[in-house]
């Protein structure tokens, strides 16, 4: 760095510490912005870890079959996301002939269909409507990966009869206790008994999977009788049987459903990641509106940033004056302002990443998601305030830059 | 060699029916090591002149020599280094950047030469001890009285070694003391070999020249050779004939007419009726009175 700057540097740190309240103000845009930018990073990076994470628990062959439509890019269209969100793309369910199908295509291994089973259950006289009741196949636990915490999941022999597993979270909010065997519920006028309980799922924010702590799930032929047949499948899971056949198997499969469906791709056959990926369209619809407040409060803080920067060349026109008049070039003159701007942003955006640090530790603290705050973001936000400095210092410094050295000395 | 060469210079401002002439095709050579007073009343173009010298103006028409290199149609960036390293600036009202202290005011030229911050300091220390302000490095120019605060200017228009220091009537905010310690120390510059220009309304300063340029209407009217010590002879006899412009150039005549005569308190009387910045000029005045 030349003396030359050095000396700016300190000129605008000094300025900046002369007009606190001033300086504070006009960051403000700044850091809001700033912090949306570097929240929306961290919670990207947090569900994608969590992704991740999921993706390695449930193991890389899992099939996750859908019903709906999807873009060529797997990625759910902008309509699509509200749909996402008001459960409105799931409404199509799947059916026991589709099941049926998956199950004969080549090369599947497990299968265990998820159906949603409405009903309100009750315990011990006290009635849960929030708590989802899910029908599913034995299979279930080797689908998922997914280990017992206590008791056991139901077999072949038992897939018709009036038992359930329940979620981890179930076993204390519904039953009050750890480990409820045995206990009682009623649904649909049915008495069910609890054989046993899931180990806690990885949480995965706004996904299907992170609902199943909560869940009940019951055998999908007793789920079929007790509902006529009516259990709404919205998931079928896939394994196959040679874990390297996976994208064979995903063809198979998507070839025999189109032919069920009178070649109708009404469904989606899913890869793993790809599943959690659409269960995070929520965390993507979050994440355009944070980005869209970064850009707008960045836009804004640029503004302030252009106005004081003005209104400091228009105040301090006779130094610029004096500047000239004793050889500061139009150029060096250019780069004292230019330095300024970016100084008050910069300063904005290392405020903005401390507040960050905080907002992402309230939202760890009392959300499902798990922000992650990398050095990816940080640079990422320095750099932002850095071109919001130049982007915005630019025009106030190109003013004072020309201006007509005696016609700023006479400037009072 | 002239260090100075001005032929048949201009300068017009506005158009058409407005136009102004402020410089009406100006010829002057200035040598090196002349120590020259400019004289006139207000609004006759001495400004203009010290700016276009000075290099912060262009002329309209006209040829310009600094150094026998023509320098008129120079852009603003070779102008900018041309003031930088060879021409000093003074000003009326000091024009020290409030916000910096007095070395760091003084060191400013160097910071524009790109010259490291140590080798800054040392030689704003030298100037500094060289106008006499050693120990007042880290004030801030509002702790400075006007005299100090000139003294910081001069110094800063001499940090960078320039051959021409332009001062536009630099003891035109001070009272007469103030205003001997600025001109002794023009003066003590003017012998190390430097060019000084100056502006003044004061013809007791014209002791200090070596030459003195009457101007009027934008031209010059008598260019006067004079040797240091005496009050140059035009300029005594200037201020009865020169023809009142504005209502301060009338005051300044009466109050001058006031001092010739022996009623003390009726020169004291005008003075007392002038604008409290006047009040030093009327001192000064006096001053020179009671020298005579």
């Amino acid at each position: 760095m030349s003396a030359m700057m050095r000396g700016n540097l300190r000129m605008a740190m000094s300025g900046v510490k002369g007009a606190r309240w001033r300086s504070l103000l006009t960051m403000t845009g700044v850091i809001v912005g700033i912090v949306s930018v570097v929240t929306v990073i961290g919670i990207g990076e947090g569900v994608k870890r969590q992704v991740s994470e999921q993706v390695s628990h449930f193991g890389k062959d899992l099939i996750t079959i859908r019903p709906g439509t999807m873009a060529k890019d797997h990625s759910l269209t902008s309509a699509g996301e509200t749909d996402a969100v008001f459960g409105m793309g799931t409404i199509s369910g799947l059916t026991t002939t589709d099941v049926k199908t998956v199950q004969r295509a080549e090369g599947t291994g497990t299968v265990a269909p998820l159906g949603v089973v409405s009903g309100a259950v009750d315990v011990d006289g006290r009635t849960y409507t929030a708590t989802p009741v899910l029908a599913t196949s034995f299979d279930l636990p080797d689908a998922l990966n997914q280990k017992m915490a206590f008791g056991d999941f139901w077999d072949n022999n038992s897939s018709s009869a009036q038992t359930a597993v329940i979620g981890h979270d179930v076993a204390a909010d519904l039953f009050e206790e750890n480990v409820p065997l045995g206990r009682k519920f009623t649904l649909r006028g049915q008495t069910f008994v609890v054989r046993g309980v899931l180990n806690a799922f990885p949480e995965v924010p706004f996904s299907p999977t992170s609902s199943f702590d909560d869940a009940i799930f019951i055998p999908y032929q007793t789920a079929a009788n007790i509902t006529n047949n009516d259990a709404n499948i919205y998931a079928i899971l896939v394994k196959p049987e040679d874990p390297k056949a996976l994208n064979d198997t995903v063809a198979a499969i998507t070839a025999d459903l189109k032919k069920s469906h009178g070649d109708q791709q009404d469904f989606n056959v899913l890869k793993p990641g790809q599943a959690a990926e659409n269960g995070s369209s929520v965390v993507r619809l979050l994440t355009t509106w944070i980005t869209a407040v970064a850009a707008i409060s960045l836009f804004i803080g640029g503004v302030g940033i252009m106005n004081v920067m003005l209104l400091n060349v228009t105040e301090r026109m006779h130094e610029i004056g004096v500047r000239k008049a004793i050889g500061a070039t139009s150029r060096q003159i250019l780069g004292q302002f230019m330095l300024e701007a970016t100084v008050l942003s910069v300063l904005g955006g290392v405020i903005g990443i401390l507040l960050s640090l905080a907002v992402d530790g309230l939202l760890y603290a009392y959300t499902d998601l798990k922000p992650v705050i990398s050095w990816q973001a940080i640079v990422i936000a320095t750099g932002v305030s850095l071109v919001v400095g130049i982007v915005f210092g630019t025009a106030p410094a190109i003013k004072a830059a020309r201006k007509d050295p005696i016609e700023a000395l006479r400037h009072e | 060699m002239p260090i100075i060469e001005l032929q048949e210079v201009s300068k017009l401002y506005g158009f058409g029916d407005a136009t102004t002439v402020a410089l009406d095709e100006i010829s002057l050579k200035i040598d090196e090591g002349e120590f020259v007073a400019v004289m006139g009343p207000s609004g006759c173009g001495k400004s203009t002149l010290m700016n276009l010298i000075g290099l912060l103006d262009r002329p309209t028409h006209g040829r310009y020599a600094l150094h026998n290199k023509p320098v008129e149609r120079l852009n603003a960036s070779r102008r900018a280094k041309i003031r930088r390293d060879t021409i000093g600036f003074v000003f009326q009202f000091f024009n020290l950047l409030p916000r910096l202290t007095v070395i760091e005011n003084v060191a400013l030229p160097l910071a524009y030469k790109s010259l490291g911050s140590r080798g800054r300091i040392k030689q704003a220390m030298n100037m500094l001890e060289r106008v006499g302000l050693t120990g007042r490095e880290f004030y801030f120019p509002r702790h400075l009285s006007g005299g100090q605060a000139q003294c910081v200017a001069i110094a800063r228009a001499l940090v960078n070694n320039p051959k021409i220091i332009i001062a536009d009537e630099p003891t035109g905010n001070l009272d007469s003391a103030s205003s001997r310690l600025v001109m002794e120390l023009l003066s003590e510059i003017h012998k190390t070999g430097n060019t000084i220009l100056f502006v003044t309304h004061n013809p007791e300063l014209t002791r200090y020249a070596t030459r003195v340029v009457y101007m009027h209407d934008g031209a010059i009217v008598q260019d006067e050779q004079t040797r240091i010590g005496e009050i140059a002879a035009t300029a005594r006899k200037v201020m009865y004939t020169l023809p009142v412009k504005t209502e301060e150039d009338d005051l300044e005549g009466v109050s001058t007419l006031m001092h010739a005569l022996p009623h003390k308190e009726a020169a004291k009387s005008v003075r007392n009726t002038k604008a409290g910045k006047k009040k030093p000029a009327a001192r000064r005045r006096a001053a020179a009175k009671g020298k005579k």
